[in-house]
C-alpha cells in the first residue's frame, strides 16, 4: 500500500508541469453580459423543444426529437426547469407551468421510482417553485407559504416515498412503487447518497406543513449512516438496509455518496444544527486523511484507508464549492483548478478520468452535461470575485454549444475522447447547468441577495421576513428560502417572550429578569435527545469543548493572502 | 425502444479562422501539411486549438492581430489538433489548448507560454526571429547593460571568416534561452567590433560575458564547462541577477506569488507596459531606483552602465552615502523603541496646526518611565496605539495649543498602557514624500468625542518624553537609497506587473478602481501579514518610490498598515441594516449616539446568509432612535488589528456610552431573535440606580413615547395579523361550505345511485326469469328433438326391416326366376317396393339438418338473454 501511494505521488507531482498558458486576453474576463445572454438562449432552445417534442413525458430525446419516461412519470424536466424559469426573470411562464402542473401531475401512478431522485427532483422542485412562487407573482393562498397547492403537491410526492423509511435500521431502500410501497423482493441495498439526501427537502417539509414525520425519517436515517461509519470514520458507497453491513466499500466523495456529505453541511446551514455540522467536520477530517492527495481526492478501501482506484469523478466537482460555504476557500480553489484542468483537456469532465494516467477510463467517458464544476465556480465566484472562474463559464458555454447543440435540444455527450452524442437531455441540465451558468454570469440576481433586500408576509401566524438571501440549494440545484422554515414553524411562545423582552427596552427601571444565563439553560435543552443519537451528541460536544474558541456554525474569516490568491494564484501554510 | 441507443457522431470540423485571415487553417488537423509548410519560410508559428475551447476562441483574435502585422516574415499556421481523425490529434497529446509552437528554421519547438496578448505574442516571436542584437557602437552597448533585464553578450570577430567558430553555438544559446525563459528575460547580444569589446574588457572572439550590476559580472568559463548551447544558457540563467523581476501569473494554478511573497517582503509596482514600445521611461526611472536600492558595492559605481544612468544625479552623492548612514543609524539607537512617527494627512484637521505627532507607548500608567528603561513593546502595541490614535485625534484639536504639544491618552483596549503623542508642525516640502498613510478615516468632526472619560484633567500628567519628542523623521529624505538593501534588515524584494494583465491584484490591495491611470505600488510583508500603499494622489515616478523603500526600511516605520475599503456600498441607500466599511466603521460605531449591535459577515458564508432574516427582524423590532443594527462585509473590509474576527458570523454589542466596552455574542447560543434581545438587554446601559431627577423624567416620557409607537406598531402588525386570520377564516368558511355542498352533492348522488341499483336488480330479476323460462323451453324443444329423433330411428328400423324383406322377396324372386316369365305381373309389383326404402334417409337427414339449426338459434338468444 504505502509503496503505491508513493509511486503515485510522485504522478501526481506531474501535474504541476501541464499547466496552461497565460491569462492574456483573459486578464479583462470575459463578457458577463453577453455570456449571461448566451446562456438564457440556450434555456430556451432547450426548454421550447422540451415542450414541443417531448411533454408530457420526463426528458426530452433530442437526436430523435421525442420524450422518453425516465425516472416516473411526472413530467420532470418541466417540475425541474420551473425554478430555472424565474431565475431567468419569466414570470409569465412560471405562472403558466405552476397551473399545468397542478392539473397534470398525478402521483397515484403504479411506477416504481428512485426514492432519492424523486425526492431531489420532483419533491425538491415543488418545494422551491412553491416558496417562490409569491416573488414570481403568482396569487397565493392566506397561509402561504405554510399551505399551497405546490406544498400539497410536494407533500403527497414526499408521502409517497415514506414508506421506502420502513426498514429495521431506519435507512430507506432505493426504489418503491408510487402506489403499492416496497415491492416484495426489492434489493435491500441502497447507495450511501440515496440515504443521507433527504434532510434538506424533509425538513423543510416538516417545518412548513408541521408534520415532523418526514424531518425524523430524514435524521434517523443519516444517524444510521453515522453509526455504520468505519473506525478510520469513513463510509463506503453501498449498504444493506436491513443488515446495516457495507456492499461496496470504497469511499470518496463522489458517486454514490456525494450528496450525504452535501447535505449534511446544507441541513446544518438551514436548521442552524451543530449536531449535523460536527457529524460533516468528523468526516471531513478523515476525507482529508485518507482521500486527499496533492489537492485531488481519491477513492480509499473504508476500512483501512488504502487507495482503490485513484480517480477523479465528474460528480466529485462539487466539493469546492461545498467547502467555500463553509469557509474553506483556500483549499477549495486548489481543488478547483486541479478539476479545471481536465475540463480544458475534453472540454468536458468525463464520469470517470484516471489521475496519473490523466486520461478517462473506459466506459465512462461521457459527460451529460452535469452541473457540478459549473456550480462550484459559482459560489467561490461570490467568495473571490476571481475572473479564472468566470473563464470556466465562459468555457462551459463554448464547449455546450459547440459539442452538444442539435436542432432539437442539447444531447449527452457520450463519450468525450471523439464527441459522439447520445439521444437524452438529462432533466438537470435545464434544473442545474444551465441556472449555475446563469447565475455565475448574473452577479446581481435575486438568488445573489446579500440580506439587503428582503419581504415582509403577514400571515396568520405572524409577521415573517422572507426572500432575505442565504437560499440553501438542494443538490438539485433547487433554491430553498431558510427564513421560510422559521416563518411557520414560530411557535406563540416565542412571540410572546420577544414581546415581553420588548417591553424591557421600554422601561427606565431594568428588571434584570432576563438574564442571559437563564436563556442559554433554556436554549440547550430545547432539543429532544434520544437514546440512539446519544453517541454522535457526545461526539459533538467533545468537538465543542476541545475547539470551545468558535461555534461549529461559522466559518474562518480569510487569511491575509487570500487578497491575492486570484488568477491561478495558490498558497500554502495559511496558519 | 431503438431510439434508445441512437447516437450522432461530432459533428465535422469547420474552418476556425476566416477565409480572408493571414492565418492558415488546418482545420482537419493536417499535421502533415504543417509540416510541409514549415519548409516554406524561416520562422514559423503554430496555432494548436480545440474548436470547443474557451480559450482558443478568445486567443484566436490575438493571433490574428500578430499574424497581419508579421504576416510578411513568418508564416502562422493554425492546427485544429482535436478533430479525431486529423493526423494532429492522432500524433500530439495536449492537455490543454491553445498551444504556440515556434520554429527558427529547424530549431524548436519553441513553445510560448506567456499571456495570450497580441503585444507579448509579437514580442516573442520578434526575439525568435531576432534572438541575437547587433551592439555595433559604444553607446548602443551603453543602451544594452544599463537593462534592467540580464544582459549576455558574445564578441566575434567576423573579419577573419564568414563565421567565426563558436558563433553558431552563440546564436543557438540565445534560441535555447527562449526554451527556457519564455518570458525572455536574458536578452543575447552580439558585439563585432573590437574597440567595442574592450569597454567591457572582451579581447578574444569567442568570448562570452554575462553582464552584473551589483555583483561582478562573469565571463564564460571556457576551461571549466564545455562551450555547448545548452550549457551557456544554463550558465546565464544560474548567474544572472534579478535585481527587479517581472511577475507574469500564467493563470493556472501557480505558487509562484506563494513562493516569491515567502521570501520576505515585496515590492510589487503594478505599471501599464506595452512590450513593443521602443522606450519605457517610467520602467527606465523604476530601474535607476532598483539599481540604486541594491548598489552595496562602492566599486561597482565605476562601472560604465551606473555612469551612464546617473548623468543626471550628481557624482557627489555617493561619497556622502556614509555620512547619512551613520546619520540613520544614530537616528535609530536614540528613538525610543516605543515611539513612532505618525504624519497626518493634509486634509486632516489637526494638520491645519501640526502635521507631524510623535507617538510613544507607555506600559504602566502612572508609573514615569526612565529613558533609558524604556519597556520594550511589541509591534502588535505601537499598531494599537496607531489606531487608538487615529480614532482619538479629534481630541488633539482641544489641546493643541503651542508649535509643540503632547498629550497623553488611554488605550482603547489595554487598561494598563496610555500613550503619549506630540505633534508639531514641519514644513511642506517634508509631506511631499511621505503619503501612503491615507488615513482610513473620515474628518472628525470637532465635537468632543463621548468615548474618552469626561474628566479630561486626568489626562495632564506630566508628558514622559517632553522634549525628547523632538522628530527624527525629519532627516529621513537624508537616508539615502543607494545600497540600502544590504543596510537595511528589512530587504525588499522588487517586482513588477503589468497593470494591463494584472490590474486584479493591485485592486486587492486597495488600488482605487476609479484611477485613469494604472499606476499602483504596495509593499506585501505576508509573514506580518501586513500591506503598506503608496499614496494614490502622488505620481509613481523615481523619488515618491524611493521615499517609500526609505520609509519601510527605517527601523520605525511611519508607514501605516492599509486597510482595503470596499468601495461598492452605497450609502445613500437607507437600509434597515447599516452596511458598515472600513471608512465608516468609526463613524457609525464610535461616533454614533445609540448602541451598535455590529454583525461581522461575509457574503459567501452560509451560516451568515442563513441569519439575515434574524437581523432584519431584530432592526425592525429595536427602537430605532437607540439602537443601531450593523453590519460588516470583512471580506471586502480591513480594520484595525484589535477590531478584527477569527470566525463569522461573529456578533459584537457596543454599548452607548461605553462603546470602547464592547461585548462578544457568546458563540454556543443559538443565534435567534430572543437570544439577541436577551443579549442586548443584558449589556444596555444601567440607570436604574440613579435618583430620578428631571432628565431622567424626561428621558422616561421619551421612552414612553417610543415604547406607545411600538405599541402602535405591534397592534398595526396584530391588525393585520387578525385580517389575515380572518381572510384565513373566511376561506375555510368556504373551503368548509363547499366541502358540505359537495358532501350534500354525494349524499344525493348516494340516493341516485341506490335507485339505479334497484332497478338494476329488478332489471336483472326479470332477465333471470326471462332466461329461466327461454331455458324450459329449451329443455322441451330437446324432448321434441328426442322425440323426433326417436322416430326416425324408428323409421331406419322398419326401413331394415323392409330391406331386409325386399333382400328376401329378390331371393324368392330368383329362385322364382324360371316362373318369371310366366308371372310378368309380379314384377311391377316388385319395382314399387324397391323405391320407398330409398326416400326413407333421405328424409332423416333433412330432419338432423334442422336440429342444428335450432340449436343455433337457441345459442344465440341464450346470448341475449346472458
Amino acid at each position: 500500500g504505502a509503496a503505491m501511494l508513493r509511486s503515485l505521488g510522485s504522478l501526481l507531482c506531474l501535474w504541476a508541469l501541464r499547466l496552461p498558458p497565460g491569462p492574456g486576453a483573459a486578464a479583462r474576463g470575459p463578457d458577463v453580459a453577453s455570456y449571461r445572454e448566451r446562456v438564457r438562449a440556450m434555456f430556451y432552445h432547450a426548454y421550447e423543444h422540451y415542450l414541443e417534442s417531448a411533454f408530457p413525458y420526463d426528458e426530452l430525446r433530442p437526436l430523435t426529437c421525442d420524450g422518453q419516461d425516465t425516472w416516473g412519470s411526472f413530467s420532470l424536466t418541466l417540475i425541474d426547469a420551473l425554478d430555472t424559469l424565474l431565475i431567468l426573470g419569466n414570470v409569465s411562464e412560471f405562472q403558466r407551468v405552476v397551473n399545468v402542473l397542478q392539473e397534470g401531475v398525478d402521483f397515484d401512478i403504479d411506477v416504481n421510482a428512485s426514492v432519492f431522485e424523486t425526492n431531489i427532483r420532483v419533491v425538491g422542485g415543488l418545494l422551491s417553485a412553491h416558496l417562490l412562487s409569491r416573488k414570481a407573482g403568482v396569487e397565493v393562498e392566506v397561509g402561504w407559504p405554510c399551505s399551497g397547492p405546490l406544498l400539497r403537491m410536494a407533500e403527497e410526492a414526499a408521502r409517497k416515498l415514506l414508506p421506502a423509511f420502513q426498514t429495521p435500521t431506519g435507512m430507506p431502500y432505493g426504489t418503491v412503487n408510487l402506489l403499492h410501497g416496497v415491492n416484495p423482493g426489492e434489493t435491500p441495498v441502497t447507495c450511501t447518497a440515496g440515504i443521507g439526501t433527504f434532510i434538506v427537502e424533509f425538513a423543510t417539509l416538516s417545518h412548513l406543513t408541521g408534520d415532523p414525520v418526514f424531518e425524523d425519517v430524514a435524521r434517523r436515517a443519516l444517524k444510521a449512516l453515522w453509526k455504520n461509519r468505519s473506525d478510520i470514520g469513513l463510509v463506503g458507497n453501498h449498504i444493506d438496509v436491513i443488515t446495516a453491513k457495507w456492499v461496496a466499500q470504497d469511499a470518496g466523495i463522489g458517486a454514490g455518496v456525494d450528496s450525504y456529505f452535501e447535505y449534511l453541511v446544507k441541513g446544518a446551514i438551514l436548521l442552524q444544527d451543530k449536531e449535523l455540522m460536527s457529524m460533516f467536520l468528523e468526516y471531513n477530517k478523515a476525507i482529508k486523511n485518507y482521500t486527499k492527495f496533492d489537492d485531488w481526492y481519491l477513492w480509499v478501501q473504508m476500512y483501512k484507508g488504502t487507495v482503490s482506484m485513484p480517480v477523479f469523478q465528474s460528480l466529485e466537482a462539487y466539493w469546492p464549492g461545498l467547502q467555500s460555504l463553509i469557509g474553506d476557500v483556500d483549499n477549495a480553489m486548489r481543488t478547483f483548478l486541479n478539476y479545471y484542468t481536465v475540463w480544458k483537456q475534453f472540454g468536458g469532465l468525463p464520469e470517470f478520468y484516471n489521475i496519473p494516467q490523466g486520461y478517462t477510463v473506459d466506459k465512462r467517458e461521457g459527460y451529460p452535461l452535469r452541473p457540478e464544476l459549473i456550480e462550484s465556480a459559482m459560489y467561490l465566484y461570490r467568495a473571490t470575485r476571481d475572473p479564472t472562474l468566470l473563464e470556466l463559464g465562459r468555457d462551459a458555454v463554448e464547449s455546450i454549444e459547440k459539442i452538444s447543440k442539435v436542432d432539437c435540444g442539447f444531447a449527452t455527450i457520450k463519450d468525450l475522447r471523439d464527441h459522439r452524442l447520445d439521444n437524452r437531455m438529462e432533466s438537470f441540465f435545464l434544473a442545474e447547468t444551465i441556472k449555475y451558468l446563469y447565475l455565475l454570469f448574473d452577479p446581481d440576481n435575486f438568488i445573489h441577495n446579500d440580506g439587503s433586500d428582503f419581504d415582509v408576509v403577514i400571515t396568520p401566524y405572524g409577521e415573517c421576513v422572507l426572500n432575505a438571501g442565504g437560499y440553501i440549494f438542494n443538490t438539485e440545484a433547487h433554491p430553498i428560502d431558510p427564513a421560510a422554515l422559521h416563518c411557520c414553524r414560530k411557535r406563540k411562545e416565542e412571540q410572546w417572550e420577544v414581546e415581553d423582552l420588548m417591553q424591557e427596552f421600554y422601561s427606565l427601571k431594568k428588571t434584570k429578569k432576563f438574564t442571559f444565563k437563564t436563556a442559554s439553560d433554556h436554549g440547550e435543552g430545547e432539543r429532544p435527545k434520544d437514546p440512539e443519537g446519544a453517541t454522535s451528541e457526545k461526539a459533538g460536544e467533545k468537538r465543542n469543548s476541545r475547539k470551545s474558541s468558535h461555534s461549529l456554525l461559522s466559518c474562518p474569516s480569510q487569511s491575509f493572502n487570500s487578497k491575492l490568491a486570484v488568477l491561478g494564484q495558490v498558497f500554502l501554510d495559511n496558519t | 425502444s431503438r431510439a434508445k441507443d441512437v447516437t450522432m457522431p461530432a459533428k465535422l470540423p469547420v474552418s476556425f479562422f476566416s477565409p480572408r485571415s493571414p492565418v492558415i487553417d488546418l482545420f482537419r488537423g493536417q499535421l502533415d501539411s504543417a509540416d510541409q509548410l514549415r519548409q516554406d519560410s524561416e520562422i514559423v508559428l503554430y496555432f494548436f486549438y480545440a474548436p470547443w475551447c474557451g480559450q482558443s476562441i478568445a486567443a484566436r483574435e490575438e493571433i490574428e492581430r500578430v499574424a497581419s502585422a508579421l504576416s510578411d516574415r513568418v508564416l502562422f499556421v493554425a492546427v485544429n489538433c482535436w478533430w479525431n481523425q486529423g493526423k494532429c490529434r492522432k500524433q500530439k497529446h495536449f492537455f490543454y489548448f491553445p498551444v504556440i509552437h515556434l520554429y527558427h528554421q529547424s530549431f524548436g519547438p519553441i513553445e510560448y507560454k506567456g499571456p495570450m496578448s497580441a503585444v507579448y505574442i509579437e514580442k516573442f516571436v520578434r526575439r525568435v526571429m531576432t534572438p541575437l542584437l547587433y551592439i555595433s557602437s559604444r553607446s548602443k552597448l551603453l543602451d544594452f547593460l544599463s537593462n534592467y533585464e540580464p544582459g549576455v553578450l558574445g564578441y566575434f570577430e567576423f573579419n577573419a571568416s564568414p563565421q567565426p567558430p563558436g558563433y553558431l553555438t552563440f546564436f543557438t544559446s540565445a534560441l535555447h534561452s527562449l526554451k527556457k525563459d519564455y518570458l525572455g528575460t536574458i536578452r543575447f547580444g552580439v558585439i563585432t567590433d573590437k574597440r567595442v569589446a574592450e569597454e567591457i574588457s572582451l579581447e578574444r572572439s569567442g568570448s562570452v560575458y554575462l553582464h552584473r550590476h551589483a555583483n561582478t559580472s562573469l565571463v564564460y568559463p571556457k576551461d571549466m564547462m564545455n562551450y555547448t548551447a545548452e550549457n551557456i544558457c544554463r550558465w546565464a540563467l544560474e548567474n544572472r541577477e534579478m535585481l527587479i523581476r517581472w511577475l507574469r501569473p500564467h493563470g493556472g494554478k501557480s505558487l509562484l506569488l506563494n513562493n516569491e511573497l515567502k521570501k520576505g517582503p515585496a515590492l510589487l509596482i503594478f505599471i501599464p507596459y506595452n512590450p513593443l514600445a521602443e522606450i519605457h521611461p517610467l520602467l527606465d526611472e523604476i530601474t535607476k531606483v532598483a539599481l540604486e536600492y541594491h548598489k552595496c558595492n562602492k566599486s561597482q559605481a565605476a562601472e560604465p552602465d551606473l555612469q551612464h544612468l546617473d548623468t543626471d544625479s550628481p557624482a557627489s552623492d555617493s561619497s556622502v552615502t556614509d555620512a547619512h548612514t551613520k546619520l540613520a543609524e544614530t537616528f535609530s539607537i536614540r528613538k525610543s523603541p516605543c515611539c513612532n512617527t505618525v504624519v497626518l494627512p493634509q486634509w486632516h484637521s489637526i494638520s491645519r496646526t501640526h502635521n507631524v505627532c510623535e507617538l510613544c507607548v507607555n506600559q504602566t500608567l502612572g508609573v514615569k518611565p526612565d529613558k533609558v528603561l524604556v519597556p520594550h513593546c511589541n509591534f502588535l502595541e505601537i499598531e494599537a496605539a496607531l489606531d487608538s490614535f487615529y480614532l482619538q485625534e479629534h481630541t488633539f484639536f482641544q489641546v493643541i495649543s503651542s508649535t509643540i504639544e503632547c498629550s497623553n491618552f488611554l488605550s482603547f483596549y489595554s487598561p494598563f498602557s496610555y500613550y503619549t503623542a506630540c505633534c508639531r508642525t514641519v514644513n511642506r516640502h517634508f509631506l511631499s514624500f511621505i503619503g501612503s498613510e491615507k488615513t482610513i478615516f473620515q474628518t472628525p468632526k470637532v465635537a468632543f468625542s463621548s468615548h474618552g472619560k469626561k474628566d479630561n484633567s486626568q489626562f495632564s500628567i506630566p508628558h514622559i518624553e517632553d522634549r525628547n519628542c523632538f522628530i527624527p523623521d525629519l532627516n529621513i529624505s537624508n537616508i539615502n537609497i543607494t545600497g540600502l538593501s544590504c543596510r537595511t534588515n528589512k530587504t525588499l524584494n522588487l517586482y513588477l506587473l503589468d497593470s494591463n494583465l494584472f490590474w486584479i491584484y493591485a485592486e486587492r490591495l486597495g488600488a482605487s478602481r476609479s484611477a485613469h491611470l494604472k499606476e499602483f505600488a504596495a509593499i506585501v510583508d505576508m509573514k506580518e501579514e501586513v500591506h503598506y500603499v503608496l499614496d494614490q494622489n502622488q505620481s509613481l515616478v523615481g523619488p515618491t518610490l524611493e521615499n517609500f523603500i526609505k520609509n519601510f526600511s527605517i527601523l520605525y516605520s511611519p508607514l501605516k498598515r492599509h486597510l482595503v475599503d470596499d468601495p461598492s456600498v452605497d450609502f445613500q441607500e437607507q437600509r434597515v441594516i447599516t452596511e458598515v466599511t472600513t471608512n465608516s466603521f468609526h463613524e457609525t460605531v464610535f461616533l454614533s449616539e445609540k448602541s451598535v449591535l455590529l454583525l461581522y459577515y461575509a457574503q459567501w458564508c452560509g451560516f451568515c446568509a442563513s441569519l439575515n432574516h434574524v437581523f432584519i427582524q431584530l432592526a425592525r423590532l429595536l427602537p430605532p432612535d437607540n439602537f443601531t443594527v450593523a453590519r460588516i462585509d470583512v471580506t471586502r473590509n480591513d480594520l484595525p488589528w484589535e477590531f478584527m474576527a477569527d470566525h463569522l458570523p461573529t456578533i459584537l454589542f457596543f454599548p452607548h456610552q461605553r462603546k470602547e466596552q464592547s461585548v462578544k455574542f457568546p458563540e454556543d447560543f443559538p443565534v435567534n431573535l430572543p437570544n439577541l434581545l436577551k443579549f442586548i438587554l443584558h449589556h444596555s446601559s444601567l440607570s436604574s440606580s440613579e435618583p430620578c431627577t428631571k432628565e431622567c423624567r424626561h428621558k422616561e416620557s421619551v421612552l414612553q413615547q417610543g415604547h406607545i409607537s411600538h405599541l402602535e406598531r405591534e397592534i398595526q402588525k396584530l391588525r393585520s395579523e387578525i385580517s389575515a386570520l380572518h381572510q384565513a377564516h373566511d376561506q375555510l368558511e368556504a373551503q368548509l361550505s363547499e366541502a358540505r355542498r359537495e358532501e350534500q352533492r354525494l349524499q344525493q348522488q348516494k340516493h341516485t345511485l341506490e335507485k339505479q341499483h334497484k332497478t338494476l336488480q329488478l332489471h336483472s330479476e326479470q332477465l333471470q326469469a326471462t332466461y329461466d323460462q327461454k331455458n324450459q323451453e329449451l329443455l322441451e324443444m330437446a324432448e321434441k328433438l328426442q322425440e323426433l329423433a326417436d322416430a326416425s330411428e324408428n323409421l331406419l328400423k322398419e326401413n331394415a326391416l323392409l330391406r331386409i324383406l325386399v333382400a328376401s322377396r329378390e331371393g324368392k324372386l330368383q329362385s322364382k326366376d324360371e316362373i318369371k316369365e310366366a308371372l310378368q305381373s309380379e314384377q311391377t309389383l316388385s319395382e314399387v317396393k324397391d323405391i320407398s326404402p330409398s326416400t326413407a334417409p333421405a328424409t332423416s337427414e333433412e330432419s338432423r339438418i334442422d336440429n342444428t339449426d335450432t340449436r343455433e338459434t337457441e345459442q344465440s338468444t341464450a346470448n341475449r338473454t346472458e
